[in-house]
């Protein structure tokens, strides 16, 4: 487990690029944090530390957003998001399983602590607000 | 010309009959079954639930519609294949596929987003009539999932000039709902709160509106919302009413701010307003405001047809085959069609 604080967006961008340094193909990555704790933020800083360009915008409407990357064997970044999922198995439905598993792809799931049963190997990123732009991120 | 369009791209479906000839747009059958109460002790759709219900609903509400004239006088058939949930479009787009290829008729896949732009050609005859005179037109598109400016130089021609960096205006006044246990959808609770309330109560942010672009972001006007809240512990009934108004003012000014300098820049012959939350009777009513004063007509959907519906992807359809713009599809190849769920307007 590592802990991080985040004064800024700038450190934030630093941790993403961190976590994308380990990426090979095949993560899950299960984010967790409040309402405004900056889930969204920590994708997008992902996102380009992957060398992606596209626009990141939140996923909450459509549940599933799919961006096209080139970053090592990592051909996909899915951005879902389970704000208005109950259970594990609506992941199925949105067409997750589509993506989960395989090399190419990376995971990321907002608001994961929806969902209890992750498979094994998923790397939790838990970010919470310390007031103002500060933030604790914790991986594990 | 005839189309009969099907939409089922999040949780309603709905099915639509147009009658189209130069200038004029005859809506003959426009029937929609939603499913917002159902999905309200969720909070929100669910995706399964919301595919099983198009699955229930589908069939009866084509046969209702068709009557017993079936598909006899139809020339295409339209369909909603993105953006949405995967699975709520997978059902409407079988029903039209099945559809298209036993009748032998041509099948038209429709942007939903264009949908919501043409709801505009369904609420205002002068449109219809004298299309042309109002391009290019600016359209403020606002709904649960998007937020943009775009630029219409004529039909079917867009240029996206702003989007959301984070948050739809939707999806905002969706969250601050909840953060209130307010109820869903988020939107029209907010907005008629809001009436009640004193809109200089809490200062909140107008993120991004003096940024010499024409990008939103409602991300951390939610989050300054939270703030606001989590200050106040106790909330009485009066709080919300003015958490909300301010909410709604600042949602509002940054809107209205951007297009309204977007329309200077671009050298626009009209304004128009598009999405779900083209119901909003403020952001409707301070736009019409600034329009007046510019002397720029202001075009925006009649409240029924600002949700979604299948009139809307009707109309583009029968415009984007007018104008030769259609990507029509016949005999097999009509079975390649795919859903795309994250399919942008513009890039």
């Amino acid at each position: 487990m590592k802990e991080y604080t985040s004064n800024n967006i700038g450190d934030t961008q630093k941790i993403a690029k961190e976590v994308a340094g380990t990426l090979r193909g095949g993560e899950l990555i299960a984010l967790a944090g409040n309402l405004g704790a900056g889930k969204t933020v920590f994708v997008k800083a992902l996102a380009r530390a992957m060398g992606i360009e596209d626009n990141i915008t939140s996923p909450t409407f459509v549940l599933m957003k799919v961006y096209d990357a080139d970053f090592g064997k990592v051909e996909r970044l899915v951005h879902v998001d389970c704000y208005r999922l109950e259970h594990a198995e609506d992941l199925q439905d949105i067409g997750l399983g589509d993506y989960l598993n395989h090399d190419n792809n990376v995971v990321v799931v907002e608001w994961a602590d929806k969902i209890n049963d992750l498979p094994e190997g998923t790397i939790y990123i838990k970010i919470e607000s310390l007031g103002g732009d500060k933030r604790k991120i914790i991986i594990d | 010309m005839k189309v009969l369009a099907i939409e089922s791209s999040c949780d309603e479906t709905a099915v639509a009959k147009i009658e189209g000839g130069g200038d004029s747009l005859i809506l003959e059958k426009n029937a929609i079954y939603s499913q917002i109460d159902i999905h309200k002790k969720y909070g929100g759709v669910v995706p399964e639930v919301a595919a099983r219900k198009h699955l229930e609903t589908i069939i009866p509400l084509v046969d209702d519609t068709l009557g017993k004239d079936k598909l006899k006088d139809v020339d295409y058939l339209a369909v909603t294949s993105g953006p949405g949930l995967i699975t709520s479009l997978l059902l409407g787009m079988t029903v039209a596929k099945t559809l298209a290829y036993i009748n032998k008729l041509p099948l038209v896949p429709i942007n939903h987003m264009e949908g919501h732009v043409y709801s505009n050609w369904l609420s205002n005859d002068e449109l219809v009539k004298n299309s042309q005179k109002y391009f290019p037109s600016l359209v403020l598109i606002v709904s649960g999932g998007h937020t943009e400016l775009v630029l219409m130089k004529g039909h079917g021609d867009y240029q996206l000039i702003g989007q959301t960096l984070d948050d739809a205006v939707g999806e905002a006044y969706d969250k601050v709902a909840k953060m209130m246990n307010l109820g869903y959808p988020g939107g029209p609770i907010v907005s008629r709160l809001a009436e009640e309330g004193d809109d200089k109560a809490y200062k909140l942010p107008r993120p991004m509106m003096d940024k010499d672009n024409y990008d939103f972001s409602l991300a951390g006007l939610k989050t300054a919302v939270l703030y606001t809240l989590e200050k106040k512990k106790n909330i009485n009934k009066k709080d919300v009413k003015d958490v909300c108004a301010s909410f709604q003012t600042a949602v509002t000014d940054v809107l209205v701010h951007k297009t309204i300098r977007a329309v200077g820049e671009f050298g626009v012959k009209s304004i128009m307003l598009a999405g779900g939350v083209a119901a909003n009777s403020n952001l409707k009513s301070r736009l019409s405001v600034e329009a007046k004063k510019l002397d720029m007509p202001f075009f925006f959907p009649e409240i029924k047809y600002t949700g979604d519906n299948a009139a809307m992807i009707a109309a583009a359809a029968y415009y984007k085959i007018q104008n030769k713009q259609a990507d029509i599809l016949q005999g097999k190849e009509i079975f390649n069609l795919q859903p795309k769920s994250n399919w942008q307007l513009v890039k």
